[in-house]
């Protein structure tokens, strides 16, 4: 019998058998030795190895050698030095060891508050130390400085095959700096320790509402990076002058501003942290605005924004936890599942692939799962087997890695000078689940893997001593649940670590007995054992297994693509294509242009490059216009919602203090939210995106137009002048919070005034500060930087407000810093719409809300007639995902409350929220020259039975009745492909008594609309339209 | 009388047991003909310039021509519409008033079985809403308790009606129907575990009750007459629905929710209508076969799912009416909508414009609802013998733009003024420069 090759490997065991406190004898550490020295050579030659030496260079049969923990020699004829250790790895892979880029090992974990804190009334205390204000900015954190070795979990990083792995640190906004250490045993961070301070982490990290605890919004969060960042150059300029004005008032301290410098000069990489795919847009954007050299960590969904990640050319840490079978097995329940989560199963596994495909630099990362033991090479394999080149794959566990994290010149190829980190595995290793990682080397020392029990499935060759026994044994079957097979009977085995058990009919081997028990000790392809005899003998048994050499597997073919990676939001309704611009001429409509040619009968409407090119009868058009025969359909120009919190992320109120004017609606757009959709569908072309009225000074708001398929850049209303939400009464004094809520400023409305005077008090100082052009560098202050812009007709305030007390007040605060606001609700403006008028306010109001609490006491649903008889352009709004789909109706409402014309109640939701939204000049009404942005009703736009057919913007077809109708099929039909699909996987997670979630909760049932609020910044994209993007919790 | 309207009056007769309720004050001695306006009867079409004559509250003949007593008052509205009145069948009108203001909302009781309560002793005569939803002619309401967090079974429904000093001059019918919310499970998935697991929780707990409940009250009721101490409030009040007496008005709106209802009421053999219905059209054919009615929530609710058409819900009703499930259309009965119960004929017409049918329409808030309740002898359509509770409308009152003009209940005219046209009235004189008061 041929000697196992892997016998040699057994030369130096003893090294490993001493305890790993006295490994590290380096000659360059400065710790004193105790006891003897441990003076082992530190050099070894690992040969008869198949060496991957990078991804796409492969020796065959080479030789590795390795000194004083780096590797020194490589190639297929290379020297053994002769005081090597000599290690034989019979022809196994050996590969440069794995990185990963986001882990938390060697953290210690921060003990959980005993009790969780209590829902938001009271700020946490100061922060200890000079840091930052906010306790989720602490850049100065060094994870290098906080570790400490973990064995049992380097142990199982190891097992994966990772020998290092970035420790990152893993709370707040601006998180800290992380290290880079390898998974070596150690007893001291120091043994670990490859590069401290890699990168700063950054994630938009937010608290619950409602909390005083800033941020409490996605866009809190992110506004508070853009202003960190700001601080921190600032601090450095303000200290270099302080420098030459040594009589000048010193500015305070600050160690975290201070430990931001190596970020705020794109000296320090910034890892992002991203939620969810839109994420990705939102750290792109704060990346260029600072020129930040950035890194994103992904959430598995980067195939969805491959082609923004491509033109960014910024890596990506993707992880691997791909989605478990969605439960489609209860059709009800089913119903549940969109069409975007099901699709995400499918893709999941592709996301790598399209990365790669499109150049994208990405590393894999185990971050995520939770049981990463079984699934991180599952999930590999699977994104290789969905086409990920393997040589890709290879490199997102290493060279990829090394780059982002800036240790190429260090780790991640086998390649002469690099640290002596590499894996010795299966050459199917990124094919086969058979594949096994059999050892580690770092720091040139050799860490075998524990590995799970052996996997003795296979065709077995058996050599009998002293007996005849059967030739050949095949196992099957599962890992964990092995058979065998010999011949044509049926043997049980068990397997314990290496140990096969099998146990053999008697009859196969000459024996009356029912069974004898072979017992073999597993060693690769081979093994030896022996079958015990009742009467005290042995027989000795050989074995091997066949076809097992464990090649490089064959490429599999590669799998198309699940579908069209151009459709856009993932799932439903999603555009393929972003529909063309050309001409188009509607025929014989009824135009409702709201201008002063009004209603015009059998009228043409020609639209070219995206605007309205003639109004009129029999128009000519240019040749391959599209005709649109639009004979008994009213045309209207598109619905303009002045008042809106639709397509938001992360909540849509920062409502921890009472000014957040640096917070910006801007920042957190949502383009898959489905409301954008269906408010196409009716009739609404613009939307005026508002920040909630949970403070007095809340946010600034975005002016979008609905082009759904596109992404959030593409909702943003170009040119749209930036406006900014106020808001007075009972939200901003905490009203109706709850008795926790009575100490933050304001809790009157005495207060509000106050609040405004002061603030733009400030703004205005501000302003003359920055105009000195002398002096101290001047801090850019985001939050009064907007303020100030209001008092330079810049940004425009909407102001919510109810009563006529609050109004007039405001309507006083408006003529003394001389700017013009709209009033938002503004449902007792009907009792001084002469002062409004006066002011030349805009109103945008409902149309007959009232009654649900009491400051809409009063309100009626004649105001926006009586307001518009006063000369106040008055506009309808909707405040609500729901009612934004039938403003059309709602301007009826002022027909029949009031007696206004129907152009005029059509003004309510076209013309005159342009006008409150300074965009007027683009839309609001059907002229020459304006945007093409129109709806083609079944019937009069003010009628309960007319249907938006079309709805049309910038000269774009973004709805289409019949078009939906269509999309409606193709939903059907992918719906059920993909359950049948499902089905199978789902019902064996059932059967393993996956799907089932126990619940040991006893805690009573939340209101749950209350819960549905509290957690709004949790909602993700692809969400049910879940109410939760509420103005004031009150209202529904 | 058309036999379809006997059936169901016989069947209100036979289901309920009407409490007697004091005769509205002020019911105009001297008949009333309503002449020239086109009669919308419901019940059999349209009587284009039609009389309608009333008598002793109640409707005494209409048709092309009415043969009118001597002496009665002839009032002249052609050109005008004369419909049945509307009946809101979700509503918590006059059991709140400010919903911010806890000291004004009496809808949830406290508990999970509270079937005693009775929504008609605690409906405020005097609201602020009902003049508001009067004006555009809801002439009736089904006033539903609430259920609270914890709640399942929250009590039982009145039938009111915006005319009388006292609610017990407003009560049409009560007890209408035992309240019973079906608890919902669902939460979405991207809510912490913690907050999933409370919701399923609350839902396995209410679930326990509802079934202790009814084990409980059967036990009442086999033990009643022998010799059993004193009343159980609470078991008393479901004998009537555990009789098949007394309508189980279930609120369900997921499949899920109604799936567990229907086999809950085919268990427990309860005469039950589904209430809010949202997925109600995915079950029209069962909900046919077993004959229960719907009575519809708001037209004017976003689809529940991502995935679902942007129309499914303006789409549900005339699916359910082509399978031909009783409908009624009701609000969401919350305090938010009782304010606003005046739109109850737009809720109606979006259901119209994406399937149901104008005609349809207007059934599901007036005939609809008064047969799935019981009372369509009295209410509902145009017919003799009704009561002439009905209004009068310059158009169609699907439309936005229409202006309901006058309104009668029981044979009286209302006043149709309100809180709203107050503070109009008054700020246009300010805006003609009188002095305040």
């Amino acid at each position: 019998m041929r000697p196992s090759p892997r016998r040699h490997a057994w030369r130096f065991v003893l090294s490993l058998a001493l305890p790993a406190t006295t490994v590290a004898a380096s000659p360059t550490d400065t710790v004193p030795v105790e006891g003897i020295a441990d003076r082992t050579p530190r050099s070894a030659a690992i040969i008869n190895a198949r060496l991957v030496v990078k991804p796409g260079q492969v020796i065959e049969r080479g030789t590795l050698v390795v000194r004083d923990g780096r590797i020194v020699d490589v190639g297929a004829k290379v020297a053994v030095p002769s005081d090597a250790l000599v290690v034989d790895v019979g022809g196994r892979s050996v590969f440069a060891g794995f990185i990963d880029a986001s882990s938390d090992y060697a953290q210690p974990r921060d003990p959980e508050p005993a009790t969780p804190p209590a829902r938001g009334a009271e700020a946490d205390p100061p922060v200890s130390g000079a840091r930052h204000w906010n306790r989720k900015v602490q850049p100065e954190l060094d994870v290098a400085e906080r570790l400490r070795p973990d064995a049992k979990a380097a142990t199982a990083l190891r097992d994966l095959g990772f020998t290092s792995v970035l420790s990152v640190p893993g709370k707040g906004v601006l998180r800290g700096q992380s290290a880079l250490v390898t998974t070596a045993e150690a007893s001291r961070a120091n043994e670990i320790l490859v590069r401290p301070r890699v990168a700063q982490h950054v994630a938009f990290e937010f608290g619950t509402w409602p909390s005083r605890d800033y941020p409490a919004s996605l866009m809190g969060a992110i506004a508070l990076v853009r202003q960190t960042v700001l601080d921190a150059r600032w601090q450095a300029q303000r200290l270099a002058w302080q420098s030459r004005h040594r009589d000048a008032e010193a500015i305070e301290a600050n160690l975290a501003l201070e430990a931001l410098g190596p970020l705020a000069d794109g000296r320090q990489t910034a890892i992002f942290a991203t939620r969810d795919e839109l994420d990705i847009g939102r750290s792109l954007a704060i990346a260029r605005e600072f020129d930040l050299s950035a890194v994103l960590v992904g959430s598995g969904r980067e195939y969805r924004r491959v082609g923004e990640l491509a033109d960014a050319r910024v890596p990506v840490i993707v992880p691997l936890d791909f989605p478990e079978a969605p439960a489609v097995e209860d059709p009800d329940r089913a119903l549940d599942v969109s069409l975007a989560e099901l699709e995400h199963w499918e893709w999941a596994p592709f996301n790598a692939r399209v990365l790669a495909s499109a150049g994208v630099p990405f590393a894999f990362t185990a971050a995520g799962l939770k049981k990463p033991q079984e699934t991180f090479w599952k999930h590999v394999r699977k994104a290789v087997s969905s086409g990920l080149d393997e040589d890709h794959a290879l490199a997102a566990l290493t060279v990829q890695p090394a780059a982002i994290l800036g240790v190429s010149d260090r780790l991640g190829t086998l390649e002469r000078g690099r640290l002596a980190q590499f894996v010795v595995a299966d050459a199917d290793l990124f094919r086969s689940d058979r594949a096994r990682i059999h050892e580690t080397w770092i720091d040139g020392r050799r860490l075998p893997s524990r590995g799970a029990p052996a996997d003795a499935r296979g065709r077995w060759t058996l050599t009998w001593h002293g007996v005849d026994g059967p030739r050949d044994l095949e196992i099957s079957g599962e890992p964990a649940t092995q058979k065998g097979k010999a011949g044509d009977a049926d043997v049980a085995v068990t397997v314990a670590g290496d140990t096969l058990t099998a146990y053999l009919p008697g009859r196969l081997v000459g024996r009356s007995s029912e069974r004898v028990a072979l017992v073999a000790s597993l060693d690769g392809d081979t093994l030896s054992g022996r079958v015990v005899l009742d009467d005290g003998g042995e027989w000795r048994i050989e074995g091997r297994r066949a076809d097992t050499a464990r090649a490089v597997a064959a490429k599999a073919v590669v799998p198309p693509l699940p579908g069209s990676l151009g459709r856009y939001p993932a799932g439903e309704h999603g555009v393929v294509d972003a529909p063309a611009s050309r001409a188009v001429v509607f025929r014989h409509a009824t135009v409702w242009t709201q201008e002063a040619q009004g209603v015009l009968e059998d009228a043409d409407v020609l639209v070219e490059g995206g605007r309205i090119k003639a109004i009129g009868r029999g128009l000519g058009v240019p040749s391959g216009a599209v005709e649109v025969d639009a004979r008994g359909k009213h045309v209207t120009p598109g619905l303009i919602d002045a008042h809106s919190h639709m397509a938001v992320s992360g909540g849509v109120n920062e409502s921890s203090h009472s000014v957040t004017s640096e917070v910006r609606v801007g920042d957190v757009l949502d383009p898959t939210d489905m409301t954008l959709y269906r408010q196409l569908a009716g009739g609404v072309t613009s939307a005026h995106l508002l920040h909630g009225s949970a403070n007095t000074i809340g946010g600034q708001a975005q002016t979008i137009k609905l082009r759904w398929g596109g992404d959030a850049q593409a909702l943003r209303f170009e040119g749209a002048p930036g406006t900014i939400k106020f808001a007075l009464g009972e939200n901003v004094k905490q009203a109706n919070w709850g008795e926790a809520f009575t100490k933050r400023y304001p809790q009157t409305r005495m207060g509000v005034q106050e609040i405004l005077v002061d603030s733009f008090a400030a703004a205005q100082d501000y302003r003359d500060r920055l105009a000195a052009k002398k002096g101290a560098p001047v801090r850019r202050d985001l939050r009064l930087e907007a303020l100030a812009e209001i008092l330079e007709a810049r940004r425009y305030v909407h102001v919510h407000s109810y009563r006529q007390d609050e109004i007039l007040g405001f309507v006083r605060i408006a003529q003394r810093y001389r700017f013009v606001p709209t009033f938002q609700h503004v449902l007792e403006g009907y009792k001084v719409a002469d002062e409004l008028a006066a002011l030349g306010a805009g109103a945008s109001t409902f149309s007959d809300w009232w009654a649900y609490k009491m400051e809409v006491a009063d309100a009626i649903p004649y105001a926006g007639a009586l307001m518009t008889r006063q000369g106040v352009v008055v506009s309808f709004n909707s405040d609500s995902d729901e009612l934004g789909r039938r403003l059309n109706t709602e301007a009826a409402k002022a027909v029949k409350y009031g007696g206004l014309a129907e152009t005029e109640a059509l003004d309510l939701v076209t013309r005159n929220p342009a006008k409150q939204l300074h965009v007027e000049s683009r839309v609001g009404s059907l002229a020459v020259g304006k945007d093409a942005d129109l709806v083609v009703w079944s019937a009069h736009p003010l009628s309960s039975f007319a249907i938006a057919e079309q709805t049309w913007v910038d000269g774009r077809k973004r709805f289409d009745r019949a078009d939906d109708l269509v999309e409606r099929a193709r939903i059907v039909r992918e719906r059920d492909r993909l359950v049948a699909k499902i089905l199978p996987e789902r019902v064996k997670a059932l059967a393993r008594g996956d799907g089932e979630r126990k619940s040991d909760a006893a805690a009573p049932a939340p209101k749950a609309d209350h819960d549905l609020v509290h957690f709004a910044g949790l909602r993700p994209p692809y969400h049910d339209s879940e109410p939760v993007n509420v103005c004031e919790e009150e209202h529904r | 009388m058309t036999l379809r309207v006997l059936i169901a009056a016989l069947a209100a007769g036979f289901a309920h047991a009407v409490t007697a309720v004091t005769p509205a004050p002020g019911a105009p001695a001297t008949p009333v003909v309503l002449a020239g306006a086109d009669l919308y009867t419901v019940s059999h079409g349209v009587v284009p310039k039609g009389e309608l004559l009333i008598v002793d509250g109640r409707i005494a003949a209409l048709g092309a021509t009415v043969d009118a007593p001597a002496g009665a008052i002839r009032i002249d509205l052609a050109g005008k519409r004369i419909y049945p009145g509307l009946i809101a069948a979700n509503s918590v009108i006059g059991l709140s008033e400010v919903a911010a203001v806890r000291a004004t909302n009496d809808f949830a009781e406290s508990g999970a079985v509270t079937p005693e309560v009775r929504a008609e002793s605690a409906v405020n005569p005097d609201t602020e809403l009902w003049p508001v939803a009067r004006a555009n002619g809801v002439l009736a309401a089904l006033v539903m308790p609430g259920a609270g967090s914890d709640g399942v079974l929250a009590g039982r429904a009145a039938l009111m009606r915006p005319d009388g000093w006292t609610a017990e001059q407003m009560t049409v019918a009560a007890p209408a129907g035992l309240v019973l919310v079906w608890p919902q499970a669902r939460a979405p998935d991207w809510m912490p575990q913690a907050a999933r697991d409370r919701a399923e929780e609350g839902a396995r707990t209410k679930r326990a009750a509802l079934d202790q409940a009814m084990r409980d009250a059967r036990a009442y009721a086999a033990g009643k007459g022998k010799g059993q101490g004193v009343q159980d409030l609470r078991w008393e009040a479901m004998l009537p629905a555990l009789e098949r007496r007394e309508l189980v008005l279930v609120h369900a709106d997921s499949s899920v929710q109604i799936r567990e209802a229907l086999a809950f009421a085919t268990r427990e053999k309860l005469r039950i209508a589904i209430v809010g219905g949202r997925d109600a059209w995915r079950f029209a054919s069962t909900l046919q076969a077993a004959g229960i009615p719907v009575i519809l929530g708001s037209s004017h609710s976003l689809p529940a799912r991502r995935g679902e058409a942007y129309d499914t819900v303006y789409a549900s009703a005339g699916k359910l009416a082509a399978a031909g499930v009783t409908l009624a259309i009701a609000n969401d009965g919350d305090s938010m909508a009782a304010s606003n119960e005046r739109n109850l004929p737009y809720q109606a017409a979006s259901y119209a414009a994406y399937g149901l049918g104008a005609d349809a329409a207007l059934r599901a808030i007036t005939l609809g609802p008064a047969e799935i309740l019981g009372v369509a002898g009295r209410l509902g359509s145009l017919d003799v013998g009704k009561d002439a509770t009905l209004f009068v409308a310059d158009g169609d009152v699907l439309e936005v733009r229409t202006l309901v003009e006058r309104a009668w209940i029981g044979g009286r005219e209302v006043d149709l003024a309100s809180r709203h046209t107050r503070l109009n009235e008054t700020y246009q004189r300010k805006y003609r420069g009188e002095p305040k008061d």
